[in-house]
């Protein structure tokens, strides 16, 4: 309890500090600058790489719901987080493109309702639904056009199932625990899932383009209306 | 929300971290994928080498030998594992997966793929998986180089089971193993549909890929292959230069005589690579101009290209200031100036073995790693046919030899792709107690 109302006490007084400072130290995301444009929406293939496993998860409270709950019937953007990971070429990177397609999805009215943004956490001790609620409910407004869930789970047992099967293995710093918290290991990757629950592209650090994301969130959306019209 | 709460709730985030440091920057080993994880930029504990079983050697079989590089270990300049994969089937490159965990290595031969597990273990790798679909799936065959993007391995090919000139492409794998598509080099518009390496700049969208031969060459005795005219006609003349989104050819270069590695300047800011090309022995630089056109241009010469020196593996530093060159025929490890990379110029040359195949360095460039077999038919013959690894350190004005393994001495085969790995320093999330304790 004392952790959780250490965060919450963070996450009020650190706003108006640190806010310059982060937006200014955030790693800026890929650019296709002098490189090749990137093709037209619908022009080309995302291979099915994988399909989402199973899981339980949490959301809001300690009632189980299944994974593909959230990663089924609509366009699905999903990346694993901690809610105080502090490293800014991790989960501050994650966010950062996530609010950018964010607002991209509630600019195209084509694209309204059909995307939902997912944050599942890598460390279900800490982050439990209570704790969660407080990022979720600064998204709710627009939930109707692009929700995002923030989700959690019981414990491990629940949880390394799921990130052994989608490829994201973690480990802890042990020097930074040695300072009394934790750094939970993970490489950044953030899986686009179609409506069926595939996984069509997984993004890095190196790859988080705002821009190429939304263009295979439409080149989805227009197959999805293809297999749909048929 | 608004940028400036969105801005203002990431802040408190961060705020909210409890003093802790950031994982260290994931970025890239001088010559692997830039989505590869986990970049040893210190001492680097382990060298894993890939191997050809050499009959009537040791259990003739290839095998992946794992050799200690730390200077402080006990097992410095030793062999400490050695995990056989039944077979002889020209074992050639590896490459890691984007966490690191696993290690893909290819046989241009049987076109098999071995999986190892290096994330738990380095020091004694496990086989896990062998991925034997790529001639069916794909119709290429010889895997060749092994490219880590995020969840999947991109595969560069050598031939096709047709013809086995080659002709050849690309397939994309899951990192469960599982065949995902395929993609033809281009053989049309200046096209040969030859293939080698792969190498990826996500930040410009690109990547580019050279040429080599097909099977019907590489598993020919080097000897015949030259004094055969028409064989020497199928070597690759071109280079590609791909979108990395829609994995499409956007332009082809004209790079004769067998353009091999490509290496990506990692310097911030760069967006060049530089090849060489076996036959001619040619530096060529990958750049886009001042017209925002990208072209390639031959840029310097590798030793006396009227003696076929054949440059073989390279190695960019770091600060893409200097390049090392092997050439197999004499044997030389060469060292280029490339801080005006149109301007190359050798600094530095050594005679590091009867033949000299691969070259890896630290990525700060202090410790240089060679080997010595190029492929089972085109090594020297009798006494020459020298099969070692010999490590260096690069002082600044000298490699100085810091140890050797002789592989026909120790029973393994001839040595070839080297890839490094660091201690195991990270424990599992799975600890009994954290989650009760809290």
């Amino acid at each position: 309890m004392r952790e959780r109302a250490r965060l919450l006490g963070a996450l009020c007084t650190g706003f108006i500090a640190l806010a310059g400072l982060v937006e200014a130290s955030l790693p800026v995301a890929a650019q296709t600058g002098a490189g090749l444009a990137l093709p037209a929406p619908g022009s080309y293939r995302l291979d099915h790489i994988q399909r989402v496993p199973f899981g339980i998860v949490l959301e809001g409270n300690r009632f189980p719901h299944t994974l593909s709950r959230y990663t089924a019937g609509a366009i699905t953007l999903l990346t694993f987080f901690y809610s105080y990971c502090a490293d800014p070429n991790g989960c501050p990177l994650a966010w950062e493109a996530f609010e950018q397609a964010r607002e991209r999805i509630i600019g195209r009215p084509d694209l309204r309702g059909k995307v939902r943004l997912v944050f599942l956490s890598l460390d279900p001790a800490h982050d439990t639904p209570d704790v969660l609620k407080n990022f979720a409910r600064h998204y709710e407004p627009d939930a109707a056009i692009v929700p995002w869930h923030f989700l959690t789970t019981y414990s491990y047992l629940f949880l390394n199932p799921v990130l052994r099967d989608m490829g994201e293995e973690i480990s802890i710093d042990q020097q930074a625990s040695s300072t009394g918290g934790l750094v939970v290991n993970h490489l950044l990757k953030v899986f686009l899932i179609d409506k069926q629950g595939w996984v069509r592209e997984i993004y890095s650090n190196q790859s988080l383009d705002p821009a190429a994301i939304l263009g295979d969130i439409e080149t989805l959306s227009l197959e999805a209306g293809k297999v749909d019209h048929h | 929300m608004n940028k400036r709460a969105r801005t203002a709730l990431t802040a408190g985030i961060i705020a909210a971290a409890w003093g802790l440091t950031a994982l260290a920057a994931r970025a890239d080993e001088t010559c692997l994928s830039p989505y590869t994880a986990a970049l040893i930029k210190g001492q680097e504990a382990y060298l894993h080498v890939w191997t050809l079983g050499e009959k009537g050697l040791g259990d003739e079989s290839d095998k992946l030998v794992t050799i200690g590089a730390d200077p402080k270990s006990a097992s410095y300049g030793k062999v400490i594992s050695s995990v056989s994969v039944g077979g002889r089937g020209e074992a050639h490159h590896m490459g890691f997966t984007d966490d690191r965990k696993y290690l893909w290595a290819g046989r241009l031969d049987d076109s098999k793929i071995f999986v190892f597990d290096v994330g738990i273990g380095p020091a004694h790798p496990k086989l896990i998986n062998t991925i034997t679909d790529l001639p069916e799936k794909t119709g290429y065959i010889g895997p060749h180089t092994f490219y880590a993007i995020p969840g999947r391995m991109v595969i560069g090919t050598l031939s096709n089971n047709k013809t086995r000139d080659g002709v050849t492409g690309l397939a994309v794998y899951s990192n469960k193993g599982e065949f995902l598509s395929a993609h033809p080099i281009p053989a049309e518009n200046g096209g040969d549909g030859y293939g080698y390496d792969i190498a990826i700049n996500p930040k410009k969208n690109v990547f580019l890929t050279s040429s080599f031969t097909g099977w019907n060459n590489y598993m020919m005795d080097l000897g015949k292959l030259i004094q055969d005219a028409e064989a020497m006609k199928h070597f690759g003349n071109s280079m590609v230069l791909w979108n990395l989104k829609s994995m499409q050819p956007e332009k082809i270069f004209s790079v004769p005589g067998a353009p091999l590695e490509i290496r990506w300047s990692l310097k911030e800011g760069d967006d060049w690579a530089i090849t060489a090309s076996a036959l001619t022995s040619k530096l060529w630089l990958v750049s886009h101009g001042a017209n925002n056109e990208w072209q390639a241009k031959e840029v310097g010469t590798i030793g006396d290209p009227a003696k076929i020196p054949l440059p073989v593996d390279i190695s960019i530093s770091a600060d893409a200031k200097t390049l090392w060159v092997n050439t197999f025929m004499d044997g030389t490890t060469h060292l280029f100036d490339i801080s005006d990379p149109t301007k190359p110029v050798q600094i530095y040359e050594k005679v590091t073995g009867k033949q000299v195949n691969m070259i890896s360095q630290s990525w700060d460039g202090k410790r240089v790693y060679i080997t010595s077999s190029l492929l089972a038919n085109w090594d020297k013959k009798g006494a020459d046919n020298e099969q070692v690894l010999r490590a260096y350190d690069w002082d600044g004005k000298d490699l100085n030899l810091k140890f050797e393994v002789d592989f026909i001495k120790e029973k393994l085969g001839r040595p070839h792709h080297m890839k490094f790995s660091g201690p195991t320093e990270k424990a599992s999330l799975d600890i009994p107690g954290r989650a009760a304790s809290r």
